[in-house]
């Protein structure tokens, strides 16, 4: 759910992350994930995240690390309060660089 | 509120245990021993499991080092319900995989601390 | 504790701990006669239930009296203390000790009596210490510092075994603030990345005071599963404190101050294939009643076959429902065999008989009630078995036996009854004697012409047994009239084979349930009485010339040998138009613990299964009327007591 996909720059991947974006559901994100590196720019939508774990955060961090090294942009569609606290309470609110508040 | 797996040969102890977390609004469903549990883990997804050592049929050790090889149940805390004669029990559950244990005996008020401070 | 609807849990460890003391008394049975290292587990994991159950449910007496039992049993478990006569000794008087213990939990007594403060004595000696005085270990005191800083790397398994480094940093932060930085420097590369193995680490600064032993805390489930640093931050003053946390078993000490008083309702636990069983028939009678169900919307007479099927279906389902009902209150009769290698134990060390106790059919399933109240008449045949029955081995060697003498229990079904036998290989009744004693008493007036099993019958007069003829073992004053009352009020009944020499055979004879019984339904007049088929011996018709009618105007008929008094039902229950010449009607010839009488009716009318409803709760308790049933014309029958109708047939025969 939440993935949404709009008239952009067709070379911009869009990403959805699932309400329970818990370990049984980052098999699938990976694989999304990993084709994304290939894009010229990502935007990852955590607008509807409800529940989240370390293993979701290190997903999208490393992701995010690995695409910026390769020149790709990554942005933020939006985030969940529980995606920022989350990312706040590891110490990884600027690694993942989070959107402070939810954009309009 | 949160779907929990609660495990036990002892339908006093399992009794207790499902009328506390029911009564804090949790979804128990009970099983008797470790091959009851994987069936209703098969049926259903948990968000967390309380699980007694020893147990006919199948035992808490075996049980979750089953329950952790199916990818659904990577990462779903798995609590033994142990007593501390049994530091060796401890461990061996550690290994199997479970996340942590609630030391025997325990009351009600003790329980639920624990079923929320996993859960988080 | 406090909250009601836990109480019942309480209850349910009480009923599943009995069951464990006995697992633990037949395992150390067991292994006293030699058994294999397997009991002591079985043992061992028995003691170690109630030891957890007892502390969470409000008794810590019996938790920490356990504690020291299952110490014991885990040294011997362990290998370092061999398993020996004085050991099983004391763990007998250890079960025998927490029953006591139970029993007084349930009356809402102080638990602890001087007897299991003796043996918990005595458990402590024997691991060679004092008993320790129920204290809780003091704990290890933890520094305090202003600040720390913790360095926190999980291993890379931590993740999938449920331990989210994101609730124990929250579970941090609930000490103070937190700067947490976290170390990406050892994350793969994303293709190679396992998303359930952690590759993060963290450097954790707590800004606020606290001891090392709460921030160990936190870490408790995981010190084996990542690398941990807990360091006083150096600016910090490190100030060496002692706390001690206060002992936690006060609560539940007072949790058992507002324990509610225990109302020893009874339950049931019952297998959960009993149940699935009984779901499946209801699934089934669901069925069967809407197929039922269309006949009501239109008849059509074609479908005669369909509707006679349908009826039939509906009668073996109520069947069957009934058996499986039934079933849920039957127990297997080895909760009550399991009391009895103690007691053959105790009492032939006592009597220095050398006794071998073997039990059949201890998986054979009886009604709950009868179950609760077979255990005494059957401690008591035991007992006379040891006491009177089994000679000592000196005697044995004297008549040609093997010194160890053999007794039997045996349970089976037969027809819609149980059988428990006791059955030993001793002496025999001794017929001399008990006709000497039956003469003294008053009972007979000589037993020459009585058959030997007219003898055998004698012991089971009131009167017969006295303190006199039986020693302090079997006797405590009660007689074998008392065993055969309290099978009667069971609706059983109970004989006696024997053999000089060979032994005797106590053959009690019990119905499967006490809810519902088999009878036959006799006509009398224009009423309908049930009589109890377990205890029926036979119907005959009387030519008028074999009834012979006694001076004060009693009748008797000769039966097998034996005279035995007519009771005609008509008159005792005041029927009206019934038949009155005897070779019109029919004798029922009946046994209960009054001897045999016959019973007088016009006539059968055929046998069913009667449901008992109680008339004493109905209505008031009537002479010679055990309850009433609902016939299937929904008229009402009533059930001869047939107990009491053979002792008012025995007093008719005395007059």
């Amino acid at each position: 759910m939440g993935s949404k996909r709009e008239h952009r720059a067709p070379a911009t991947v869009e990403i959805g992350l699932p309400a329970d974006c818990r370990m049984a559901a980052q098999t699938a994100l990976l694989a999304d994930l990993l084709v994304a590196l290939d894009a010229p720019a990502t935007q990852l939508d955590g607008r509807a995240v409800e529940r989240v774990d370390t293993a979701a955060l290190q997903l999208l961090t490393l992701f995010r690390r690995e695409a910026l090294s390769r020149g790709c942009a990554v942005s933020w569609r939006g985030a969940s309060a529980t995606l920022r606290e989350a990312a706040d309470t590891l110490g990884l609110a600027k690694a993942l660089d989070l959107p402070a508040a939810m954009p309009a | 509120m949160a779907k929990i797996l609660a495990v036990d040969d002892s339908a006093s102890m399992r009794g207790m245990v499902a009328y506390t977390l029911r009564g804090a609004g949790h979804e128990v469903t009970e099983a008797e021993n470790g091959q009851l549990a994987l069936d209703a883990a098969s049926a259903n997804g948990f968000d967390l499991v309380l699980a007694d050592v020893n147990m006919p049929v199948m035992d808490g050790i075996s049980m979750v080092r089953e329950l952790r090889t199916r990818p659904s149940y990577k990462g779903v805390p798995i609590l033994m319900l142990t007593t501390e004669s049994h530091t060796d029990k401890k461990m061996e559950g550690k290994a199997a995989g479970a996340t942590g244990w609630l030391v025997k005996p325990f009351d009600p008020e003790q329980l639920l601390a624990t079923v929320k401070r996993v859960l988080g | 504790m406090s909250t009601g609807g836990l109480a019942q849990f309480q209850q349910v460890f009480i009923e599943e701990s009995l069951e464990g003391l006995d697992t633990m008394e037949s395992s150390l049975l067991a292994l006293d006669e030699g058994g294999d290292g397997e009991l002591v587990h079985t043992i061992f994991r028995a003691a170690h239930s109630i030891k957890g159950g007892a502390a969470t449910f409000g008794f810590p007496e019996m938790a920490s009296f356990t504690h020291e039992a299952e110490s014991l049993l885990d040294e011997v478990r362990g290998g370092k203390r061999a398993i020996d006569k004085p050991i099983i000794e004391l763990l007998l008087r250890s079960v025998d000790c927490l029953r006591g213990m139970f029993d007084r939990a349930r009356a809402g007594q102080p638990l602890n009596d001087s007897a299991s403060d003796g043996v918990r004595g005595e458990l402590a000696a024997m691991m060679g210490r004092a008993a320790p005085a129920g204290t809780t270990p003091a704990r290890r005191a933890g520094d305090q510092a202003e600040a720390w800083i913790i360095r926190f790397h999980p291993h890379a398994g931590m993740l999938a075994g449920g331990n989210d480094p994101l609730r124990l940093i929250r579970e941090l932060a609930g000490l103070g603030e937190l700067a947490v930085e976290a170390d990406l420097a050892r994350l793969p590369a994303l293709a190679r990345l396992d998303p359930s193995e952690c590759h993060l680490g963290w450097s954790i600064e707590l800004k606020a005071p606290a001891r090392r032993e709460d921030i160990a805390a936190v870490f408790d489930w995981v010190v084996d599963e990542c690398d941990l640093s807990i360091e006083p931050k150096p600016s910090a003053a490190v100030t060496p404190a002692a706390a001690p946390a206060p002992a936690s078993l006060a609560d539940a000490a007072a949790a058992r101050g507002t324990r509610e008083a225990n109302a020893e309702s009874s339950s049931v636990r019952v297998a959960i294939d009993k149940i699935d069983g009984l779901i499946n028939l209801v699934g089934e009678l669901v069925i069967t009643q809407a197929m039922l169900d269309t006949f009501r919307e239109e008849f059509d007479p074609s479908r005669l076959a369909l509707l006679q099927q349908g009826l039939t279906q509906l009668a073996r389902h109520a069947r069957e429902l009934q058996e499986s009902v039934m079933g849920i209150r039957m127990l297997p009769i080895a909760s009550v065999f399991n009391r009895f290698p103690r007691l053959v134990r105790d009492l032939s060390q006592k009597l220095g008989k050398q006794v071998r106790l073997e039990l059949h059919g201890e998986q054979t399933e009886l009604d709950k009630t009868v179950l609760e109240k077979i255990g005494d008449p059957m401690v008591h045949l035991v007992r006379n078995a040891i006491d009177h029955g089994l000679e000592t081995p000196d005697r044995r060697r004297a008549a040609g036996k093997g010194e160890t003498g053999t007794l039997k229990l045996d349970a089976y079904h037969r027809g819609g009854y149980i059988v428990v036998e006791v059955s030993d290989d001793g002496a025999g009744l001794n017929r001399e004697a008990i006709v000497r004693k039956a003469v003294e008493r008053g009972l007979i007036s000589g037993g020459e012409g009585m058959s030997d099993e007219a003898v055998a019958e004698l012991i089971f007069q009131p009167g017969f047994s006295t303190a006199a003829v039986t020693t302090d073992l079997s006797g405590r004053g009660v007689g074998m009239d008392v065993v055969r009352r309290n099978v009667s009020d069971l609706g059983g009944t109970v004989t006696i084979r024997s053999k000089a020499g060979q032994g005797s055979v106590f053959t009690i004879t019990l119905p499967l349930t006490l809810a519902i019984i088999d009878g036959l339904t006799a006509a009398v007049g224009e009423e309908c009485y049930i009589v109890p088929l377990v205890s029926i011996v036979e119907s005959v018709q009387l030519k008028p010339e074999a009834l012979k009618t006694m001076p004060g105007g009693g009748e008797l008929f000769r039966f097998r040998g034996e005279y035995l008094p007519v009771l005609r039902l008509h008159e005792l229950f005041g029927c009206t138009g019934a038949k009155r010449a005897i070779e019109d009607g029919l004798l029922i010839v009946v046994e209960g613990d009054g001897g045999r009488v016959g019973l007088f009716v016009d006539g059968l009318v055929g046998q069913q299964q009667a449901v008992v409803k109680s008339l004493e709760a109905n209505y008031r308790r009537v002479q010679g009327v055990s309850g009433a049933t609902i016939l299937a014309d929904g008229s009402v029958a009533l059930i001869v007591d047939v107990a009491g109708v053979t002792r008012l047939g025995r007093r008719s025969k005395a007059a």
